[in-house]
């Protein structure tokens, strides 16, 4: 795509973020749900497909034109992403780098014009940020396999129509051998979602436990081939870790903006905060790491295309870019300083929202132990 | 169906309408550009219509090269074809504007298929004279309905419902026919952003058409009298009550 397709894109992205989504924010986050006609609009605007290829109705976009569109989503409330976030990111992905061609024309279409919600089924009670502990089994048995295993805080389980669920295809196997990926379409005998988990934040973004029964799923279930799981699931969090450092950067963006605003605007003493300086001070931090953020997300995403470093620069940036924004969102609330506490102002969701981006899809201890692996141990 | 639908670069103003020195045009310099919700229904109806029942969707702007951008922006709704008509005038009248249309009009389906349906805006979002639909329907010899909220396809032709006062008038019209529609007929979509990129990238015919003189002339625009809001402080603390009460009293929430 050349830069003015896609600069027009971005605005594009950008207005309706600000037009649709900001203004209704509060009954999102009050309501813990995206209201179903803006579900709509957004799978009408493509949403749904924008990092999927062009050829199944995607945008086909380079990781550093996602990310810059992961900026503007930032800018407002995480679970509109999220909605359309598996989509694009960790299982859309799976589909596309490792599918067959069958897989793609089945699922690809409907997951580009929104029709049908994919989701990434790996986490499990003692299998989070390393994968390798996994135990759900996919037991190989006349033609197919029979999947039985518990999932948890699986992201828009409860709206899914097929999940990529990840399980041991050799019974005898530990650690990361033996894991293999399968499509799992939701309404299988045997599968059963749970309840949407209730959160400290992010409302509206939906996770629910996933519970596999004696799923059978025929041979053709199989992404890529048997035991390829591991190298799956990491490469498809690889990019994902990239482009929620992005989103992190649009959210530190909207928490500074309504610090500034509030700052220019609100008036102790006689006068205007923003001339304090200690203000000041929070203010100038959160724009310095923010500029630092920002530019290591557009670095790593080069390099990520160029094909140079997919494992240093994602995780550092996922390190480094959802730690800033909790320092960020932090301040933002500082500077309101009552009103930062109040709910239905801004940086109050934002300080809630901004928690798990710490925690998921790769913790910040296990981004730390990705990078000096990588130092200690390059390829 | 072949469909074409007439919509107009407008200002995208807020609820303020800047207005130039002389007072006779808005001050365009610092707004951008939009079609009126009223054309953006009939692009949406449309595109619906030929969806359901096959067919092209031609969209056309007259005036300067600029309308381009509105002309790509119906065809990321989902427009087929775009149609500039440069009419040798930056801001043709209603009179002026009709008939280059109807020349267009002639031009585009000479040794072509004729349009079954002509859709306009009720009328724009700027000028609001809700001349140029009917003077085009008149001058082609088509059948019009203006105000319309609903429209659907009966038989060889069109139904069509417009809202009258405390009740609804429908309208069966033969095809070929034309319609002004009004905001409400149905809730126009977001160009997607695929749709966004091939519009981008449509090539435009552009029309020539001799202008012709329009009757109407700008003397003056006014601004209505300036009845912003403002913030009047009651009183403070428990003394407020009472006003307070007074207040939701006087909008009859109490």
């Amino acid at each position: 795509m050349d830069a003015e397709d896609f600069a027009a894109i971005e605005s594009a992205v950008r207005e309706f973020v600000r037009k649709e989504v900001v203004p209704r924010e509060a009954e999102i986050d009050e309501r813990d749900e995206i209201p179903a006609d803006l579900r709509e609009k957004a799978a009408g605007l493509g949403l749904f497909g924008w990092a999927l290829p062009a050829e199944y109705g995607g945008l086909g976009l380079t990781m550093a034109e996602d990310v810059r569109l992961a900026i503007q989503l930032g800018y407002t409330t995480p679970a509109f992403r999220s909605l359309f976030g598996t989509n694009n990111g960790i299982a859309g992905q799976a589909i596309v780098g490792y599918g067959s061609q069958a897989q793609r024309e089945r699922w690809l279409p409907a997951l580009a014009s929104g029709e049908a919600v994919a989701s990434f089924a790996l986490t499990e009670a003692e299998a989070g940020s390393d994968p390798s502990g996994l135990t759900s089994k996919a037991v190989p048995e006349s033609g197919g396999y029979v999947l039985t295993g518990t999932k948890r805080f699986i992201t828009n389980a409860p709206i899914a129509d097929v999940f990529v669920v990840f399980a041991r295809t050799d019974p005898a196997s530990t650690g990361r051998e033996g894991i293999s990926a399968l499509l799992v379409p939701a309404g299988l005998p045997g599968v059963t979602v749970g309840p949407h988990d209730p959160k400290m934040g992010q409302a509206g973004a939906w996770t629910a436990e996933v519970f596999l029964d004696e799923v059978r799923v025929p041979a053709d279930a199989l992404i890529g081939a048997e035991g390829d799981g591991f190298r799956i699931a990491m490469a498809s969090l690889a990019r994902g870790r990239l482009h929620i450092a992005a989103v992190c950067v649009g959210m530190a963006e909207r928490a500074l903006a309504e610090a500034v605003e509030h700052a220019r605007t609100t008036r102790q003493g006689g006068r205007v905060i923003g001339d304090f300086q200690l203000v000041q001070a929070l203010l100038a931090e959160s724009h310095a790491e923010l500029y630092a953020g920002r530019s290591m997300v557009l670095r790593a995403a080069e390099e990520y295309d160029a094909g140079t470093d997919r494992r240093l620069g994602p995780s550092s940036a996922k390190l480094f870019c959802t730690e800033m924004l909790g320092r960020v969102a932090d301040r933002a609330v500082q500077v309101h300083g009552g009103m930062g506490y109040m709910r239905g102002v801004a940086v109050e969701r934002i300080y809630r929202d901004a928690r798990l981006f710490r925690i998921y899809e790769g913790t910040s201890e296990i981004q730390k132990l990705v990078i000096a692996r990588t130092l200690l141990h390059p390829r | 169906m072949e469909v074409l639908v007439c919509v107009k670069r407008v200002p995208a103003a807020g609820a303020r309408v800047p207005l130039t020195g002389d007072g006779r045009d808005i001050d365009t310099r610092h707004l951008g550009f939009t079609i009126g919700p009223h054309e953006e229904c009939a692009v949406e109806e449309a595109v619906r219509l030929v969806a359901a029942h096959g067919g092209r969707v031609t969209v056309l702007a007259v005036g300067p090269a600029e309308c381009a951008e509105q002309v790509r922006y119906a065809l990321a709704m989902g427009a087929d074809r775009g149609v500039l008509v440069d009419a040798g005038r930056s801001d043709p009248d209603p009179e002026a504007t009709a008939g280059a249309i109807t020349q267009a009009v002639r031009t585009l389906t000479g040794g072509e298929e004729p349009f079954d349906l002509l859709l306009f805006g009720d009328c724009s979002a700027d000028a609001g004279h809700h001349q140029v639909g009917i003077r085009v329907a008149t001058g082609l010899g088509l059948p019009i309905v203006s105000g319309v909220k609903a429209l659907e396809v009966a038989g060889d032709g069109l139904r069509m419902r417009r809202e009258a006062g405390d009740g609804v008038e429908v309208y069966r019209v033969p095809l070929p026919a034309a319609a002004a529609v009004r905001e409400g007929l149905n809730l126009p979509r977001y160009p997607s952003l695929p749709g966004r990129l091939r519009a981008r990238k449509a090539e435009l015919r552009t029309v020539a058409v001799e202008p012709e003189p329009g009757g109407l002339r700008t003397v003056r625009l006014r601004q209505p009298a300036d009845d912003r809001a403002a913030v009047v402080v009651l009183g403070h603390g428990a003394a407020a009550a009472p006003a307070v009460v007074d207040v939701l009293d006087e909008l009859g929430v109490v």
